[in-house]
């Protein structure tokens, strides 16, 4: 498709989709949204529709893989069939696989795996509908999904792109830009600036790639606020907790 | 990965059923909340997401062009998956789909085709050379027991939503898909010479008898499974057969019919 | 008394020397390891919402026993690590082709965590007049981070509940609690605990579970 022949912005600046340069998709989280799973959550941003659970710490299977100081944690990225416009073929690809690697690296750094020897943290993000931008998605519930089991991590993580389109960095990409754009970057940190995913595709100068950094830091920390705001709500009865705290007793007969 | 857990749970159950009771005081033939979402995946011809007590079912719905098969070149195809993924149970592991996987999607299968739901033959594009080809496909999000069931209210529900995208093809302007009958499936277990229907988790743990009955809009029946390793005389099977023609007329008319 | 949701990474106090547990401490200041409640006295502790049981020494708790070797028998504890009880941890003296006898596959122990080592290789003991196997009586398992409001403020609630209910109760810490009484007695114990769990982190619960009882108790009469 000649790139020439898209206009991505209007005459104001505005985007296709009516955002500024500098403007997130709209962002939904929900903690806690599946009974089987030790932790969960679903996230939608602009149209990807993810769902991420963790099992975990549990026993490794097969035991070969168990290490004896620490949990392993794995990270299964995969799409259902339907998500994406032309219908995809069941099972992981190429791709998914490169995702699941670089998600997992973006996570681990913050958990505490020296906690669970002998053990695996097992992640699961399932695409159900997506819009550009699913990678960041996944990692963005994972991170809560994390949380909600109980898993301890020195802080959240939280994932956010920026893209160039029409020669002009903009933040998190949606589909036509993400397709027909000069340059995708994702990233991944934490809130306080660790960066633990980075990943680009493209073309982009030095200063334009300052700028793509810049734009994504402040989107991750934007979505980091709701990540924690979607946390500290889904427990809101207890904001009137009791009086008398409650002790950490043995057992007894 | 086997269920130590089911040792207690079992005499939880098997305590409560002596009273004539299940876990969640419903009765033996009672079904768990239900709720339907419909076109929730705008990318899918169809979808619906099904909620049955705590399982949770998505089913898509996509819909292309394509070759039918040798053997019957005037029908469309319809083809249905199920994906058990590891994000719905601690015991789904990851890969192609196992025998409880492939038993569930020939299931739902059987259910949408025996009933002739989707005329097949309206389907034809062009006679010997070109067809629509349905795509089913179940997604498990959340095993808390009767997934089968779930399943199978997800793909009728879904393709009832279906519309044809014959104008991305250009084959003229979409229509919704023409949908003629409601299968429903009604899944029991047989546990100690009770008849529970819509187990949930810990009720299927300990039960080593299933039987599924599929019903049309009409009563008739049009797909039976029975599955697990125990027995089931006949009065048995009678018993079940006639209570799941009236679940699935009740779960039809409350969900499904217009 | 200050109580907080937090999550894990937000910053508690920037006198390092009150880090408790579910906290860390960086460049002097402490942090939250977890998703749960701070708790901030002398030392700031933050209690989980979730996660597994991960068993320590003394730990009272029940097990299930799911394999049987020549020299140790394989116990379930409701945790990602299984428990060992050594055929020298049994109160008798028995030959290891006796083991199967005595606790076969499917047996629920009363147990203690007698040892954890650094790679989580936990070892029980049934040496104590108080442990031993589950005959009798039924078995329910909560969420372990339940069983601290089960038991109570200096054992508060769970006293309470053995009077009410008229039962024996043993409260693992590895959340399975084990009941024996009359039969219409158990199955309210049960509920009553099943409901605790429920409303484990809300207001004035032990009021409504004195209310809840003797309704219960009630209706029965």
């Amino acid at each position: 498709m000649d790139e020439s022949n898209i206009s991505f912005f209007d005459k104001e600046g505005r985007r296709l989709d009516g955002r500024r340069v500098d403007e997130l998709r709209p962002l939904k989280i929900e903690v806690g949204v599946l009974a089987r799973a030790d932790g969960s959550c679903y996230i939608e941003m602009g149209g990807n529709k993810v769902i991420a659970a963790v099992y975990g710490p549990r026993e490794v299977h097969p035991r070969h893989l168990q290490e004896v100081t620490r949990a392993i944690v794995r990270y299964r990225y995969n799409m259902a069939s339907f998500s994406v416009e032309e219908r995809k073929r069941p099972g992981p690809d190429r791709r998914s696989y490169e995702l699941s690697k670089v998600s997992r690296e973006a996570l681990e750094p913050v958990i505490l795996t020296s906690y669970f020897p002998r053990s695996v943290i097992d992640v699961f993000v399932e695409v159900l509908q997506a819009d550009a931008g699913t990678r960041t998605a996944g990692i963005n519930a994972a991170s809560v999904a994390l949380a909600d089991a109980g898993i301890p991590m020195r802080s959240m993580i939280t994932s956010c792109a920026a893209g160039k389109v029409g020669d002009q960095i903009v933040l998190d990409p949606m589909k036509e830009e993400d397709n027909f754009g000069q340059a995708d970057m994702p990233i991944a940190m934490t809130p306080s600036g660790e960066i633990t995913l980075l990943q680009m595709d493209g073309h982009l100068s030095q200063d334009q790639f300052h700028q793509a950094m810049e734009l994504a830091i402040k989107g991750c920390r934007d979505i980091y606020n709701l990540q924690r705001k979607s946390l500290i709500d889904r427990y809101n009865q207890l904001e009137n907790v009791e009086a008398e705290p409650v002790e950490e007793v043995k057992a007894c007969d | 990965m086997t269920n130590v857990i089911s040792e207690i749970r079992k005499d939880f159950l098997y305590n409560l059923l002596l009273k004539g009771e299940r876990s969640d005081g419903r009765s033996f033939e009672d079904y768990r909340e239900i709720s339907i979402e419909r076109n929730l995946i705008s990318k899918a011809e169809g979808s619906a997401l099904v909620k049955l007590g705590k399982s949770q079912v998505l089913v898509g719905i996509k819909m292309q062009p394509g070759e039918p098969f040798q053997d019957s070149p005037n029908r469309g195809v319809i083809i249905t998956n199920a994906e058990l993924v590891p994000l719905a149970s601690p015991t789904f592991e990851p890969g192609p789909p196992n025998e409880t996987g492939i038993e569930l999607a020939r299931l739902v299968d059987r259910g949408v085709r025996e009933s002739k739901a989707v005329d097949l033959e309206a389907l034809c594009i062009v006679p010997g050379k070109q067809v629509w080809i349905i795509f089913i496909d179940v997604h498990i999000l959340d095993d808390c027991g009767n997934i089968l069931d779930a399943s199978s209210l997800g793909a009728i529900a879904a393709l009832l939503t279906t519309k044809v995208p014959a104008s991305k093809f250009g084959l003229g302007d979409d229509y919704p898909l023409p949908v003629k009958d409601i299968p429903i499936a009604t899944t029991a277990i047989e546990f100690s010479d009770v008849a529970m229907f819509d187990p949930d988790s810990d009720e299927e743990s300990i039960a080593n008898t299933k039987l599924t009955v599929i019903t049309t809009a009409d009563g008739s029946i049009c797909g039976m499974q029975k599955s697990g390793t125990g027995v089931l005389s006949p009065d048995q099977v009678y018993r079940i057969v006639d209570i799941a023609g009236e679940k699935a007329k009740e779960i039809r008319e409350k969900f499904l019919e217009a | 008394m200050d109580r907080r949701v937090v999550v894990p990474g937000d910053l508690l106090s920037d006198d390092g020397k009150r880090s408790g547990e579910g906290t860390f401490v960086k460049d002097g200041k402490v942090y939250s390891l977890l998703y749960g409640l701070a708790n901030f006295r002398d030392r700031i502790n933050v209690i989980p919402l979730a996660g597994k049981y991960v068993p320590t020494s003394g730990d009272n708790i029940i097990g299930i026993v799911k394999d049987v070797t020549f020299s140790n028998w394989i116990v379930d504890i409701n945790s990602p690590y299984d428990g060992l009880l050594h055929i020298s941890e049994y109160p008798m003296r028995i030959e290891s082709d006796e083991m199967s006898k005595h606790l076969r596959v499917g047996t629920s122990i009363m147990t203690r965590v007698k040892d954890v080592d650094s790679t989580m290789k936990v070892e029980l003991t049934l040496s104590d007049r108080k442990l031993g196997v589950l005959k009798t009586g039924r078995i329910v398992e909560i969420s372990h981070t339940r069983v601290p409001r089960l038991i109570g403020k200096g054992g508060s609630m769970i006293s309470m509940l053995k009077k009410e209910l008229n039962c024996n109760i043993f409260v693992g810490q590895n959340g399975r609690i084990w009941i024996n009484g009359g039969a219409e007695d158990m199955d309210l114990a049960l509920k009553t605990i099943l409901l605790i769990e429920k409303e484990a982190h809300t207001n004035g619960l032990t009021d409504r579970i004195v209310e809840f009882l003797k309704s219960e108790k009630g209706a029965r009469s």
